[in-house]
């Protein structure tokens, strides 16, 4: 388990964090010195990896709208700014940094069970993804749909048993609780 | 049964020995003393057995259908109203209609009533068979069928109500067993199995009236599981067991007034002068039993509604159908039996009897069906489910009749007992 | 001889004794005091997050090797099906469904996921006769085929109507419901795959006490967002599972009327009077035949001493 873990942690540092690579720091980021696309991919199985176009969201978005606190910007949301107000640029910007690519694994969940922890809520790295893209997304018409973002893998068909996975018209038929 | 004229002044038979002084074998005893060919002509002649193959024509291949197909094949196979008629009317229908059993044990037994006695018998067999067809009903109704006794010896839940009705139906079953066996004994020409039940007489019937309260009530109890779904009218947490025994008890002795009824008017060449003379006399004597029962009944009904704050349901079509229940199979009939022995009328109390049947069967159709998930819709049982239901009950009909043709239920044995 | 006469009916009584001390009362004295287990896990469902993509559905037939739907699930159109007025809900091929719910005001749906809800002291198991149910200590209401009969008095005695039965087998028929993916995941401490495959995390997996936290966390950050109450903290006793919605929960298809206590709570009026009968009526009864019989018995005492005279 460790080293599929530890493997899992590598695989992750040169996918997203190869393209990471930060200017000097300063008091605050530029959205210029941000890379052009990401490609977010670490998660990728069931649906293939998306190709973010990171600098046409900086266009429409501030920096803060994603990425919180981390990038120095200034905090409006009322209950961040309580320790948040001033706490400046953070050593990293990176999703996966922060939010968990284990989600309620054990050792995710005992880590939370630290009493001194203001963040218990902290989403995983899936549902950081999905909840910053879907929820801006329903809110300024953006594509919402699964599809819209990344194509359905040979793995996903099987699982919602869908394209050449799909129930026969003879053989789904096996439903008698009306 | 035209079979028995003055040509056979020995038939029906009420003894061991024929007039000749030969012994009645127990296959001329079955065959109720007619030849093959005399017992069909009578019994195709009837058409009420028309009726029954009829019944059994259709009924018995769905039976076959139930079995190999599963229950989906036969009924609705909702996950919404998990129990139907099968249910509905052959368990929470067929027991308190068999309350008959414990109510007239009692009253002969312990309260030393014997002006009840010719009808206890009757009142025994009624209870007994009654019982008997809910647990078939059960079996059909079951999933797992061959698994009837798992919460007896494999794996036990006692905490739970239906545990309770498991246990004391079971038991009750054998006690009913015990106590109808004598008419049986008599018969065959038994006797000593007699003395050993009729020994046992007063534990029995103590036991039969423990077990009857308590699985009458759990019955009733067994719907307080579902308080967010039954309409609250028909369902109070706290006297929904009371509701279900005191109910029991009318219900019992009016199906005993109807099997009195029809086995007097169509099997009259069966009962002997002592039934048949002291049966208007007992009827009345009943339905005084049945008017009783039923104010003690309305008065709970009442209370629950009071304790529960359900006036204003009383206001909704929900409110109009409940008190159409219980005024056309409760108050209705209690005023006939009121008026009935008042005015000395066997007829009417028997009129008010097959009412009150009739109402109980609904009340509790209405508890485990109609009024069951009110909030979400109304099922209606598949057709099938209907036939088999009736396949079963006319088995239960064509069994009452056979035991009754033959044993001594409505006549006393002439010979030794 | 004598003492091995009384020894043994000494043993018989006392085994008695203690079948029915072991057996009985446990279960009652245990009740009193239980309040559930203190690290029973459970599932948060946040309804202003699932966006209906089904996933948790795919991922439910998948590891519970559920038979094949009717229509993919990434077919949407089943969020129109109607069946007598209601909309989808769990059968025997579905352990758990999502609805979709237009909600008057709203310019969105939302989505409502429903699986068995594993309560703390479940309906379903208590209303059971041959102990089929099993609350387990991780939090999972979980289901013994070998012993069920198929009385089906569980999916009766369920608030959430959750079990369903397996009508389609003559000879194999069970319950099927949502066991919080025991076997497979939570015995080991692994979420339930519904959770895993949830690309919104609208599902929450922990111990049930720090789901209440986070669920009043969110209350408290974003009262705008939330309804002011976490549906299954108290409702039926408290389930493992429990919810946060955007709007009031009966408008989007919850049982608001649920009682607030567990469904045993309604059964015990019943179970307290079955002691008292069994005690209480040999004794009422047999008094009542002997006054009743009493002229009888002095008659019979009167004619055998004018015998003996």
């Amino acid at each position: 388990m460790r080293t599929r873990k530890k493997m899992l942690q590598a695989t992750l540092a040169i996918a997203i964090g190869g393209i990471l690579l930060w200017p000097e720091p300063g008091r605050t980021m530029e959205a210029a010195d941000a890379p052009e696309t990401v490609e977010i991919n670490s998660l990728a199985r069931l649906y293939s990896g998306v190709d973010f176009n990171h600098a046409m969201h900086t266009e429409i978005a501030s920096c803060v709208q994603c990425h919180h606190h981390t990038t120095g910007g200034e905090v409006t949301d009322p209950n961040c700014i309580r320790c948040h107000a001033k706490s400046g640029e953070a050593d990293t910007v990176s999703c996966k940094e922060c939010h968990s690519s284990d989600r309620f694994s054990k050792d995710d969940l005992s880590k939370r069970d630290n009493p001194a922890l203001y963040h218990i809520d902290k989403p995983g790295l899936k549902g950081a993804y999905h909840l910053n893209c879907v929820t801006c997304h329903q809110k300024t018409g953006g594509p919402t749909g699964c599809q819209d973002c990344h194509t359905m893998t040979e793995a996903g068909e099987k699982m919602f048993q869908t394209g050449q996975h799909a129930p026969s018209e003879t053989t789904g038929g096996e439903h008698s609780g009306h | 049964m035209r079979f028995f004229s003055h040509q056979r002044p020995e038939l029906p038979i009420v003894d061991h020995v024929k007039p000749d002084g030969s012994q009645w074998t127990l296959k001329e005893k079955l065959w109720l003393g007619l030849s093959g060919s005399d017992y069909f002509k009578q019994f195709f002649r009837n058409p009420v057995n028309w009726l029954m193959i009829g019944i059994f024509a259709v009924g018995i291949p769905l039976l076959f259908q139930r079995y190999i197909y599963g229950l989906s094949a036969v009924t609705h196979a909702s996950n919404d109203y998990p129990w139907g008629l099968f249910l509905g009317f052959g368990l929470f229908g067929m027991v308190p209609l068999s309350a008959s059993g414990f109510m007239l044990g009692t009253t002969v037994e312990l309260f030393g009533r014997k002006d009840f006695h010719p009808i206890e018998r009757l009142a025994l067999l009624n209870g007994l068979l009654g019982y008997f067809f809910a647990v078939i009903f059960l079996e059909i109704d079951l999933g797992m069928w061959w698994r009837l006794y798992y919460p007896m010896i494999v794996s036990l839940g006692p905490a739970a109500v239906l545990f309770l009705v498991a246990w004391h139906v079971a038991t009750y079953l054998s006690v009913q067993v015990a106590e109808v066996l004598p008419a049986l004994f008599e018969w065959i020409g038994w006797l000593k199995g007699k003395r050993i039940i009729r020994s046992m007489t007063l534990g029995l019937t103590i036991a039969g009236i423990i077990l009857s309260t308590l699985h009458q009530g759990a019955l009733g109890a067994l719907f307080t599981y579902a308080p967010a779904k039954v309409h609250p009218l028909w369902l109070s947490a706290n006297f929904q067991w009371i509701h279900f025994f005191c109910s029991s008890i009318f219900a019992g002795l009016s199906m005993v007034i109807v099997s009195s009824t029809l086995i007097r008017n169509f099997a009259g060449w069966r009962c002997d002068d002592e039934f048949k003379n002291s049966l208007d006399d007992i009827t009345i004597k009943l339905g005084k039993g049945c008017s009783l029962a039923m104010i003690t009944y309305l008065v709970i009904k009442v209370v629950a509604i009071a304790h529960d704050q359900e006036w204003a349901y009383l206001l909704t079509g929900w409110g109009s159908y409940y008190l159409l229940e219980l005024g056309v199979g409760v108050v209705l009939p209690m005023f006939m039996f009121a008026i009935g022995v008042r005015n000395n009328r066997a007829s009417l109390v028997r009129f008010a009897a097959v009412i009150a049947v009739l109402g109980i069967v609904w009340n509790r159709l209405n508890t485990s069906l109609v009024c069951f998930n009110w909030q979400l819709y109304q099922e209606i049982p598949h057709w099938k489910e209907v036939w088999i239901t009736i396949t079963i009950y006319s088995l239960y009909f064509l069994t009452y009749r056979f035991i009754v043709y033959r044993l001594p239920i409505v006549y006393s044995w002439k010979g030794e007992k | 001889m004598k003492t091995t006469v009384s020894r043994r009916t000494f043993i018989k009584g006392g085994l008695a004794g203690t079948v029915v001390a072991t057996v009985l009362p446990e279960k009652k004295s245990q009740a009193a005091t239980f309040e559930g287990y203190p690290d029973g896990m459970g599932v948060l469902v946040d309804l202003t997050r699932c966006v209906g993509c089904r996933s948790c559905e795919a991922a439910c037939n998948e590891e519970q090797k559920l038979p094949q739907p009717d229509k993919p699930f990434d077919d949407f159109s089943v969020f129109d099906e109607i069946h007598h007025g209601q909309k989808r809900r769990t059968d025997e091929t579905r352990y758990t469904v999502v609805n979709r719910y237009d909600v008057p005001g709203l310019d969105h749906p939302l989505f409502r996921k429903i699986q068995c809800n594993h309560c703390q002291e479940p309906a379903c198991l208590t209303s059971c006769f041959v102990n089929a149910y099993t609350k387990t200590p991780e939090g999972a209401v979980i289901y013994n085929p070998n012993v069920c009969v198929g009385c089906r008095t569980c999916m009766i005695a369920c608030p959430f109507n959750i079990p369903t039965f397996k009508y389609s087998s003559a000879f194999n028929p069970r319950i099927m419901k949502c066991i919080f993916c025991y076997d497979t995941r939570l015995k080991e401490g692994r979420p339930p795959a519904c959770v895993e495959a949830c690309p919104q995390e609208a599902l929450t997996f922990g111990k049930r006490n720090k789901l209440l936290e986070i669920g009043r966390q969110r209350i408290r950050e974003t009262p705008d967002k939330y309804e002011d109450h976490i549906y299954g903290e108290h409702e039926v006793g408290g389930t493992a599972w429990m919810y946060l919605s955007s709007v009031p929960f009966d408008q989007v298809g919850f049982d608001t009327h649920v009682p607030k206590e567990p469904i045993l709570n309604y059964v015990k009026d019943f179970l307290g009077i079955v002691p008292m009968v069994l005690t209480v009526w040999p004794a009422l009864f047999a008094g009542f035949h002997l006054l009743a019989t009493r002229k009888d018995w002095l008659k019979n005492k009167n004619e055998d001493t004018h015998e003996e005279e």
